[in-house]
């Protein structure tokens, strides 16, 4: 059976619930992650997304926002949390610091250069800090994402 | 101000040997540094004299100058009438084993200061409450305020300074154009 009508289209009703109610984690590191809360309140809504519901564990969340300057002291920490989180589970690196080191790209001894030293990183938002919209547009990115996937084929059928 | 209470200094606490460090200018501050073995015996003066008391330490901070480290207490009075502040100072020369007493007993605000000096300086203050690093992680290597400071290589597995990650040809342009002033330098001396 290769990929047929069945699972093509249970895989795309799948994707549609997941992509529609990523839940992120409560977790922000820097001033980035005040960009993060706006992005969450009132005047910008993720809620629209149904990316609203900030959960206060990891184990409940599908998404990691990397909201802010990963020190090296902290990383091991963000890889403890992204390691309890259940799978399917997705990360956004929002913000300089958190895709590249930002402004201690070169000479700070003490932060993580890119949280995709520790964590896979499937989007990267720029910006210092980015405004909400491009928060949302990292989002949006991630939904297109998911839309795309196989996981019953890449699970069930062989060779696919 | 300062010549005044540096004469209190010593006529109260024996071998503080206090000296007044005078400026030229209005933009720096004086300040009185004391000898390191006596710095509780200051504070507690400082604390508890009557004719110019101090009832709060603002910060605790370091300084490197290579042949020296030296610590600064920022201390304050609250009070309407008399306001004042202070900047005292204890010159430390040993690099490996600098240490001075711990005043959290006197200041209880100098706790987390002093911890965060020992963070970034390495100085030990003696009979401190709670003796820890308070921002780099506990196992961390070597002092990151000293100038001689080099940072360490890998942290729990985890690169510090990636070479993927770093401009390398800022580097390059660096060590070249350190190069092209050496070489230079070495000219103008065989000239003369």
């Amino acid at each position: 059976m290769q990929d047929g009508v069945v699972l093509t289209t249970l895989d795309d009703f799948l994707n549609w619930g997941r992509k529609n109610s990523l839940w992120p984690m409560t977790f922000g590191l820097a001033c980035c992650a005040i960009e993060m809360m706006a992005t969450g309140a009132a005047k910008y809504d993720l809620e629209r997304f149904g990316c609203g519901a900030f959960m206060a564990t990891p184990r409940r969340s599908d998404l990691m926002i990397v909201a802010g300057t990963v020190t090296l002291k902290m990383a091991t920490r963000v890889k403890t949390l992204y390691e309890q989180m259940a799978e399917p589970k997705y990360v956004i690196s929002m913000g300089s610091c958190a895709n590249k080191g930002g402004p201690y790209w070169q000479y700070g001894y003490h932060v993580l250069k890119g949280v995709d030293e520790v964590v896979p990183v499937d989007v990267y938002v720029p910006g210092c800090p980015p405004r909400p919209e491009a928060l949302i547009e990292g989002v949006m990115t991630l939904q297109k994402k998911i839309a795309n996937e196989r996981l019953l084929r890449n699970k069930w059928v062989k060779h696919a | 101000m300062h010549n005044q209470l540096a004469e209190l200094i010593n006529k109260n606490v024996l071998g503080a040997s206090a000296v007044v460090n005078k400026t030229e200018d209005a933009k720096t501050h004086a300040s009185i540094t004391v000898e390191a073995s006596a710095i509780y015996k200051v504070a507690e003066f400082l604390k508890t004299n009557t004719e110019m008391p101090f009832n709060a330490l603002q910060a605790v901070s370091g300084v490197d100058y290579l042949e020296y480290i030296e610590v600064c207490y920022i201390m304050g009075h609250f009070d309407m009438n008399a306001p004042r502040d202070l900047i005292l100072k204890v010159k430390i020369t040993d690099r490996v084993n600098g240490n001075v007493d711990s005043i959290v007993k006197l200041y209880p605000a100098a706790n987390f200061q002093e911890r965060e000096c020992y963070d970034m300086f390495g100085i030990k203050f003696n009979n401190h409450p709670d003796h820890r690093r308070i921002l780099c992680p506990d196992d961390w290597e070597g002092f990151p305020l000293r100038k001689d400071y080099i940072a360490q290589k890998t942290y729990n597995g985890m690169e510090v300074f990636p070479d993927s990650k770093s401009n390398m040809e800022d580097r390059e342009y660096i060590v070249r154009q350190g190069m092209i002033k050496k070489a230079q330098e070495g000219a103008a001396n065989k000239v003369q």
